[in-house]
């Protein structure tokens, strides 16, 4: 790991003047596990990283007072989520990802705006917050945007962050009535990066599912919604053929690619059994919510 | 093979002896070693897998603040003249020299007072490479245009290694043959006939303490701090790369951060010591876990197995063609070839035997031993072969086992007698606690189910030596001194024990003084479940000396039979005053003798290393997904001296098998490694040991030649285990699956083909 | 701003000073400028515990962690465990179940099981290989380590009952 310098900025406009707006090797940092990998691989050298762990305006999550929302700051742990009543309570499927994601002591740093921005499609909450329908507030030196979780990313670590840019918070709907649950897909071990990252919910009326929602990780280069799949399924009773209609669907509309996980076939064959497999689960209510 | 009650003191499960400085954190390791004026090394690696250097710009690392030197092979050159070295051929350079044979060799190092500016110097080097024609897969490499090595030379360092010659003008680094009976003869005129090709990957040892050498050259002598398996071998091959004498060359080693049979021979011993030489400095070269994929590795074994049978079912002709992928440099790879090949037939009694066993070269990174010195590899294809001829002659697998098991007294392949291997009571005792007979749940749904069983056995590297003192000081305590190694075995403690057991001494209260070659006398290496045996025998005669000594000085000192007085006394008696030693030495060689040029020999090893398995496996199949459910392992160990020690080599050698067996793969694409990191090549976590895992060793058994009849035991449980998960997945789905690691997609794939609607590869 | 500084920290429980650089990892502080030999580097991934510290009493991969970071906070390593030939229960524990062999990983494993005994007292199996993935203990010591678990629960049960 080269030398480089740290800055530890209390103020977003002072964070904003450090990051500049020049594309280049001043990156702002988060929990910093994603970044000292790539450090220590010698994958990236910046000259100067801008820690945000000062940054109040970063910092918390909280209930909105009508219980819709949760905002949650982008300084926000993993392990904060993950041991949060309310969150177990409003927001079932983020505990239940929690569990398999990385380990304990990268969920006692990594941060919710850091996981986002970094990236890399075989992230297990991006496809959460995107199906959950959670939208990204973006602050820089020119004001602020929202944008919807899942418009985010455009591809193989590429996001819509420009540099100076800095994601906030983020704010997620409380969805009565739905149910999530995220199928953490892995091939090469038990504990491992999935091959297939799938987050499903539903709504369902006895045995129709009224409304759903699916988004797809890691097979992709970014998380990818199942628009297709999800009109396949809308408004139709649960049945084997209703799924696997749902499931050829989904194979249509995404382009999968093989690696050391599993090949592209392979994959198509894993998404077909488990979107199945996450529907049913969901739709007989003993998935996280 | 008669039972006898276990020793009282030897056979206790005494916790190690140095159990609180492992659980405090502040145990010694080379890790942490620092010397006063130590350079750390950083090495710069070849990015192809087969080329000549064309040049080498190390200007921007040497100009660089902070850094010290960059060396390449030239500057070493001028240390050591002829800086090739290797335990089976003098093979691999130090650094690269002029030709890189795999991606990811030395090719120069950068040499920093600070670790993190040599990192980053290294990171500037850049060299030009001709391309040359490469070959990675040991098929092609048998009988390859394209050569790994222009010329081989033979070490001749080892007794068993001494006739290797290599075979001029090819890939071919040894080829081990065995005949037995008349072979074609047999099959000529068996009733059936059955052939099958299994193959092996290629897998790491991936110790947590990551390869370390530190070497301190000065005025002529050296120091070499080093997380070696094989102080002794270090020593004898640094004193002729330097042309020293052997007591110029010192050893030092403490505990190991584990070594799985990674740590033996040379590995970054040489290198440290031509670097410290250049610098005229003390140099430490400390891998990161990414770049031990590039030290050593096991070999990808290639096996193709036939067998004729009469028409009862008993096996009368086997012919075994053995392909070892040995990757760059030969390392050890000769003797993994030799002693897996001469049990590649398997523990079955068989008149009649072939067997040609290959190493060959390739453009891989080198492999060498790994727990189990190639009978892993020999087994997966003899015994999941066993299990298809059994089902194929509609025999019960148990009982063909039986039928054809090789038997106490009965002459192995080489003409060795099985003695005192429990190959049958392992099985049964594998086959009770998998509650063989009871009714057996096939699944339903989406699960199918099935259970499989293994069994095999191993000989032993011979002829080796082990040499140990045992010093009594005159207060009555005692030391003892040996080369060899606790790696996480638990040696100390055991070795303990054997002494205390002759001395009537609190095993707890024995200091066991580390390998020093300056101190400690001779031994072989630590490896290839020899130490137990050899150095518990060479402690065994040791104290025995030491005992007789003090019996010689009561006599002296005309104390009457059975005084029993105090030794501090006596010496006190003797010396005048507290002072003097008691000095017992014991030295042990293993009965051996040469095999023929048949490869028959009675004596082709100390003892036979068995052990069995069983699994019970789940398998989804809409996505082959597979869980081993249940896993038993049984070993052969005679009798287990420190039975808590005992148990942890054989369920800790099961589960690295288990990684082995399902997970861990290290994946080339055109000769570059795509999964060097622990992120991307998987070994087993806590979630991956199966819910109902059982490891035991078969009781009352006993070695007539072991100290207190206990033999080795670090190594038999990986043996039979991977066969007996892919007789399990072959009992659910009626699917054989022929190579390792047997993945989901593997499965997965195999049921397809199986269906006739084989899933597309990627391109 | 700059590329080094002076951090001042509780480690182990007493004030400490250290001019780092700011690309020093914990466990590189720790081992270069402490002599502290428990958290060592192996796979410096985060992925097998073998260096794992405690800050402000969060279990942190020490590989992964800048130095620069640790300034008015309070580490603590293995070593702060046992007092005056006094072993830490799950210390204890790890020597009576035999939960190690070589050694390299069992500093990390006792930090790592210390915190899940703080979360969960009493866990479940299921619990207890979930919350130590992290760890990766290749001589493959895992049965061992799942009853010194169980072992060190029902000492510290017994301790805080005493
Ligand atoms: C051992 C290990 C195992 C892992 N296993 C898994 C796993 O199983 N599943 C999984 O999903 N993930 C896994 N991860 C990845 C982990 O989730 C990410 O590294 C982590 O979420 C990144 O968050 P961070 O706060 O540490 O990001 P940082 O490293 O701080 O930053 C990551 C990127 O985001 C940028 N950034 C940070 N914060 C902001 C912000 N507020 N606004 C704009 N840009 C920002 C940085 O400049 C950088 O480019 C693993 C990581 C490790 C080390
Ligand atoms: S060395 Fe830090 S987690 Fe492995
Ligand atoms: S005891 Fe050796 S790695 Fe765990």
């Amino acid at each position: 790991m080269a030398a480089l310098e740290i800055a530890e900025p209390e103020k977003l406009d002072d964070a904003y003047t450090m990051l500049g707006t020049e594309e280049g090797s001043i990156r702002p940092m988060g929990g910093g596990t994603a970044l000292m990998l790539m450090m220590k691989a010698q994958l990236f050298k910046p000259s100067k990283l801008v820690s945000l762990r000062k940054i109040e305006a970063l910092t918390g999550f909280s209930l909105s007072v009508d219980a819709s929302h949760i905002r949650i700051g982008a300084m926000t742990t993993f392990s904060e989520l993950e041991q949060s009543p309310m969150i177990a309570q409003h927001l079932p499927v983020v505990t239940q990802t929690m569990k398999t994601l990385a380990n304990v002591r990268v969920r006692n740093v990594a941060t919710v705006g850091g996981n986002l921005a970094h990236g890399d499609p075989h992230l297990d909450l991006p496809p959460v917050w995107s199906a959950l329908g959670a939208s990204v507030r973006i602050v820089g030196v020119d004001g602020e945007r929202v944008v919807p979780a899942e418009e985010l990313f455009l591809g193989y670590y590429e996001t819509v962050l420009a540099q100076g840019e800095l994601i906030a918070d983020i704010s997620v709907p409380v969805r009565p009535g739905w149910r999530f649950f995220y199928a953490k897909v892995t091939t090469r071990a038990e504990h491992d990066w999935p091959a297939l990252g799938l987050c499903v919910g539903v709504r369902a009326e006895g045995e129709v599912i009224a409304d759903v929602s699916l988004v797809l990780s890691a097979a992709v280069d970014k998380p990818t919604r199942l628009k297709s799949a999800e009109a396949a399924l809308r408004g139709v009773a649960l049945s084997d053929a209703a799924l696997a209609m749902a499931a050829d669907a989904a194979l249509a509309e995404v382009h999968i690619e093989g690696d050391g996980r599993g090949s592209a076939a392979y994959k198509q064959q894993l998404l077909r059994v488990h979107l199945g497999r996450a529907i049913k689960h969901v739709m007989q209510g003993s998935a996280s919510a | 093979m008669s039972a006898i009650t276990p020793p009282p003191f030897a056979s206790r499960s005494l916790p190690r002896l140095e159990a609180r400085e492992k659980v405090t954190g502040r145990i010694e390791y080379t890790h942490h070693l620092k010397l006063p004026g130590m350079l750390h090394g950083k090495i710069f690696r070849s990015t192809m897998p087969h080329a000549k250097i064309k040049s080498i710009d190390t200007t921007a690392a040497a100009a660089l603040p902070g850094v010290y030197q960059v060396v390449t092979i030239d500057d070493i050159r001028k240390v050591i003249p002829n800086p090739y070295y290797g335990p089976a051929f003098h093979d691999q350079p130090i650094l690269a020299d002029g030709k890189v044979r795999f991606a990811g060799e030395p090719v120069a190092v950068v040499l920093a007072f600070d670790k993190k500016i040599a990192e980053e110097a290294a990171g500037l080097i850049t060299a030009e490479y001709e391309e040359l024609p490469a070959v990675f897969d040991e098929i092609e490499a048998m009988t390859a245009k394209v050569l790994v090595h222009d010329e081989l030379k033979p070490a001749a360092t080892f007794a068993d290694l001494k006739y290797l010659k290599g075979k001029k003008g090819t890939n071919i680094a040894l080829d081990y043959q065995l005949r037995r009976g008349d072979t074609e003869a047999a099959f000529a005129r068996a009733e059936h006939v059955f052939e099958h090709t299994f193959r092996s990957q290629q897998v790491m040892h991936v110790p947590m303490e990551p390869f370390v050498s530190v070497a301190d050259w000065q005025d002529g002598h050296l120091t070499l701090h080093t997380a070696s398996q094989g102080p002794s071998f270090v020593r004898i091959e640094i004193a002729r790369l330097l042309g020293l004498p052997e007591n110029k060359v010192r050893v030092k080693v403490p505990y190991l951060g584990g070594g799985f049979g990674g740590k033996l021979y040379i590995k970054l011993e040489a290198l440290v010591t031509a670097l410290s030489m250049v610098a005229e400095r003390p140099v430490k070269i400390s891998l990161t876990m990414d770049e031990q994929f590039f030290m050593v590795t096991r070999h990808p074994c290639h096996f193709t197995i036939k067998s004729g049978l009469d028409a009862s079912g008993k096996i009368i002709a086997r012919h075994c063609e053995v392909i070892w992928n040995g990757g760059a440099y030969a390392d050890i790879g000769p003797r993994v070839t030799q002693k897996a090949g001469f049990t590649s037939a398997g523990p079955y009694d068989i008149d009649n035997v072939t067997i040609n066993s290959y190493a060959v070269y390739t453009n891989r990174p080198p492999c060498g031993a790994l727990r189990g010195f190639g009978a892993p590899q020999t087994a997966w294809a003899y015994e999941c072969h066993t299990d298809m001829i059994a089902d194929a002659l509609k025999m019960d697998r148990v009982e063909f086992r039986r039928k054809n098991m090789l038997r106490e007294g009965r002459p192995q392949a080489s003409g060795t007698p099985l003695r005192d291997a429990e190959i049958e009571r392992a099985m049964d005792h594998v086959l009770d606690r998998m509650n063989w007979s009871a009714p057996f749940d096939r699944g339903s749904g989406n699960i199918k189910r099935g259970r499989g069983i293994g069994i095999g056995f191993k000989g032993i590297t011979s002829p080796t030596t082990s040499v140990a003192i045992v010093n009594l000081n005159a207060d009555g305590s005692c030391a003892l001194y040996i080369g060899t190694v606790d790696m996480g075995q638990g040696s100390d403690t055991v070795m303990a024990q054997i002494a205390a057991q002759v001395l009537n001494l609190d095993p707890a209260s024995i200091k066991v003084i580390h390998p020093d070659t300056d101190v400690t006398p001779y031994d072989m290496g630590t490896l290839g479940s020899r130490s137990t045996f050899h150095m518990g025998n060479a402690v065994r005669i040791a104290a025995e000396d030491a005992k007789q000594k003090i019996e010689v000085l009561a006599r002296e000192l005309g104390l009457p039979q059975g005084a029993n007085l105090p030794l501090v006394d006596m010496m006190k008696q003797k010396y005048g005053m507290q002072a003097g030693n008691i000095i017992g030495t014991g030295t042990y060689l293993a009965d051996y003798e040469k095999p023929d040029a048949q490869g028959q020999t009675t004596k082709g090893t100390p003892f036979w290393g068995v052990g069995a398995a069983g699994a019970e496996v789940e398998i989804d199949i809409e996505t082959g997904a597979i869980k081993v459910t249940k896993l038993v392992n049984v070993a052969d160990v005679g009798v287990a001296l420190n039975p808590k020690a005992v148990q942890q080599q054989l369920s800790g050698a099961g589960i690295m098998q288990l990684g082995f067996t399902l997970t861990e793969n290290m994946v080339f694409r055109d000769g570059q490694l795509t999964n060097g990191s622990l992120a991307d090549y998987k070994i087993p976590t806590l979630l991956d040991m199966p819910k109902s895992f059982i490891n035991e060793h078969v009781p009352n058994a006993y070695d007539a030649h072991g100290p207190f009849g206990a033999k080795g035991g670090g190594e038999s449980t990986t043996i039979a285990l991977s066969p007996a998960i892919g007789n399990a997945v072959a009992d659910a789905l009626g699917i054989r699956i022929y190579d390792l690691p047997i993945t989901p997609e593997a499965i997965f794939r195999a049921m397809q083909e199986a269906k006739g609607a084989p899933l597309e590869e990627d391109a | 701003m700059s590329t080094s500084r002076t951090i001042q920290f509780t480690l182990n429980g007493r004030p400490a000073t250290a001019d780092i650089a700011a690309n020093e990892t914990i466990v590189d502080m720790l081992t270069n400028r402490f002599e502290l030999r428990g958290a060592r580097e192996s796979c410096g991934q985060g992925l097998c515990g073998c260096c794992t510290v405690t800050v402000d009493g969060m279990a942190v991969s020490g590989c992964l962690s800048l130095a620069w970071f640790l300034d008015g906070k309070s580490v603590e390593t293995v070593e702060a465990l046992s007092k005056g030939g006094v072993l830490d229960p799950v210390q204890e524990a790890f020597i009576e179940a035999g939960a190690f062999q070589c050694g390299f990983c069992t500093p990390g494993f006792i930090m790592m099981v210390r915190q899940l005994l703080d979360a969960h007292p009493d866990p479940d199996e299921d619990e207890v290989r979930h919350y130590l993935t992290g760890n990766l203990c290749r001589c493959s010591a895992y049965p061992e380590i799942m009853d010194a678990v169980k072992l060190a629960a029902a000492k510290r049960k017994r301790a805080s009952a005493a």
